[in-house]
């Protein structure tokens, strides 16, 4: 049975990369839209190869040669890759992302990584931006609105009335937050988008909300006290997860 | 007979194949039983919001990784399996000193991270080419591939120089490594990445199969090996650390060539976590991009599965000097 390691593993990886990415969208937690096609395909050829190795064993065993698709030289030549005939030890470890997407898929980052993420925002120039498309209210992604806030000197967001999705977060002061977490290939490089919002009651945190309201003009573009931008609150209605948490930056 | 040991054959078979199902169905309900009982009681206490934190970062990264891992392991044992060595005798020049320009800039071809390269560069190795020439293309094919010189156009908007620095910076870090290694590397430091040989030398699909199987698997185990290092110091260490450090432009430099390496950022997204590191100088940034694709937590343990850890030690110790001496003097040039 323990010729069958390899087999499993394979298989396992590539049922748990098909669950998120191809029968849900469980995969936008981790990553980003455009890795899908990669992901499903990864996935199938994961899975095709483990029924082939799984035929190959068998075969192998009806031949009565049961080190066929094992090391014969000695496994401790080489150190980290010792060999059983489950395959390399340390595939095993394999398992450890592979069932926890299958059993419990670890939830998108949230408040937690927002807080601990210091207050940075993209380097770039002060400049003018195209114009905003029509629309009353407008939809906006918080990277868009913080950009276009903080550096533009045409002023475009002046007078619009917008509306942003994302959750809360409340700093020392009492004052909230939308915001929300900008992730350009993978979660483990997400940067944080935030406005703070005035004129309304701030929901509990970590709640996903979308707000309406006009932009707060505060100091001039590109100055510090122009960041984080600030939204007056016309309402601020809550709303389920998105399917994609984050903003593609 | 004949028969009657076939029938017995048949009803053996099939009595086994009742056991196994009975007792892997018993243990599968019982596993099964236990997490879904045990699974909320103990996610309430355990999962505060940084381990859930962690699990994210550390699924995100093997996630990601998993089908650029899954490109290089078919290449690598394509190679191994269809390519004949006779070829790369014939593609790359016969002397090193030659050989290492031209497999570095030859990394220009392999369009993927860094997860990538390193079965590749394996299987270079097993097919007679000279060592610090696959070494070269190791560390110049996740750093100059088209797909990474066009995501850091597009991160740093308007300034070419930034592409261009990063291309020169790391081709010459790559090429200063491969003959560093032709004049100062022992073979001994080097395990040959060996792998089951039952189906050798004749090649062919079986060949294939069996190695891409053990290369997937092998790399696999250390990807994860890695991400959870690089999940383990995204929790931990505090980013409001790098603040204090902006205002020198040695540390800086020094600061975000370490943090490269800790952070794990794939080559394809690096960019952009360098153009957000907005308090910095461009050159330290330039470094950040340089190293980040040569040295880092996750690369360091893939190749430790795939050369020996005397191997990945000193290798990436020597590298990641060599890359930041290498972006220093460009970031000087260019920037």
């Amino acid at each position: 049975m323990r010729r069958y390691g390899p087999a499993v593993l394979l298989a396992l990886v590539g049922a748990a990369i098909l669950r998120v990415s191809l029968f849900s969208d469980l995969y936008l937690r981790y990553v980003q839209v455009g890795l899908r096609p990669y992901l499903v395909v990864s996935g199938v050829v994961l899975v095709l190869l483990a029924v082939v190795v799984a035929v190959l064993v068998r075969t192998a065993g009806e031949q009565e040669d049961p080190e066929v698709l094992e090391d014969p030289e000695n496994p401790d030549s080489h150190p980290g890759h010792t060999h059983g005939p489950a395959g390399p030890r340390v595939a095993w470890f394999l398992t450890l992302p592979a069932l926890a997407l299958l059993l419990f898929p670890p939830p998108a980052l949230g408040s937690y990584s927002a807080d601990r993420e210091a207050d940075r925002r993209a380097a770039r120039g002060v400049g003018t931006f195209p114009a905003l498309p029509a629309g009353n209210p407008l939809d906006l992604t918080l990277g868009d609105f913080g950009s276009r806030a903080v550096y533009d000197t045409g002023r475009s967001l002046k007078g619009r009335t917008v509306r942003l999705t994302g959750f809360v977060t409340r700093d020392a002061g009492g004052t909230w937050y939308i915001t929300r977490l900008l992730v350009s290939c993978c979660a483990a490089d997400a940067t944080t988008a935030k406005a703070e919002v005035r004129g309304a009651g701030a929901p509990p945190v970590d709640t996903w909300v979308t707000v309406t309201g006009t932009w707060h003009p505060e100091g001039e573009p590109g100055s510090d006290a122009a960041w984080p931008p600030v939204l007056d609150a016309t309402s601020v209605r809550r709303v389920p997860q998105p399917d994609n948490p984050y903003e593609k930056r | 007979m004949e028969n009657q040991r076939t029938v017995a054959d048949g009803i053996r078979l099939g009595l086994r194949a009742l056991v196994y199902a009975v007792l892997g169905g018993a243990a599968l309900l019982a596993i099964g039983t236990v997490v879904s009982v045990l699974g909320p009681m103990l996610a309430l206490d355990l999962y505060t919001p940084p381990v859930a934190a962690w699990w994210t970062v550390f699924t995100a990264i093997t996630v990601q990784g998993v089908p650029f891992l899954l490109l290089g392991t078919v290449v690598s044992a394509a190679i191994g399996a269809f390519v004949p060595e006779r070829v790369f005798q014939r593609l790359l020049p016969r002397r090193t000193a030659l050989a290492v320009p031209v497999a570095g800039a030859a990394g220009v071809v392999l369009p993927g991270c860094e997860c990538a390269s390193v079965p590749v560069a394996g299987s270079l190795m097993r097919r007679g080419v000279a060592p610090a020439a696959a070494l070269a293309f190791l560390l110049s094919a996740p750093a100059i591939n088209p797909v990474v010189l066009v995501a850091t156009s597009v991160a740093f908007p308007g300034q070419p120089e930034m592409v261009l620095g990063r291309l020169v910076a790391s081709l010459a870090t790559a090429v200063a490594m491969g003959w560093l290694w032709a004049r100062f590397g022992r073979e001994e430091w080097l395990r040959p990445p060996k792998r089951p040989t039952a189906h050798e030398p004749g090649g062919g699909p079986r060949a294939f199969v069996s190695g891409l199987q053990h290369d997937f698997l092998h790399a696999g185990g250390f990807l994860v090996v890695g991400a959870a290092a690089a999940a383990t110091f995204d929790i931990v260490v505090p980013t409001s650390l790098l603040e204090v450090f902006t205002g020198s432009a040695w540390l800086s430099v020094l600061l975000l060539a370490v943090l490269a390496v800790v952070l794990c950022v794939c080559s394809e997204a690096d960019a952009f976590v360098a153009a957000s590191l907005s308090g910095f100088s461009p050159t330290a940034r330039l470094a950040f991009m340089v190293v980040g694709p040569m040295v880092d937590l996750k690369l360091i343990a893939l190749q430790t599965g795939t050369f020996g850890r005397a191997f990945a030690l000193r290798f990436s110790s020597v590298t990641w000097l060599v890359a930041v001496a290498s972006s220093v003097l460009v970031g000087w040039w260019l920037l």
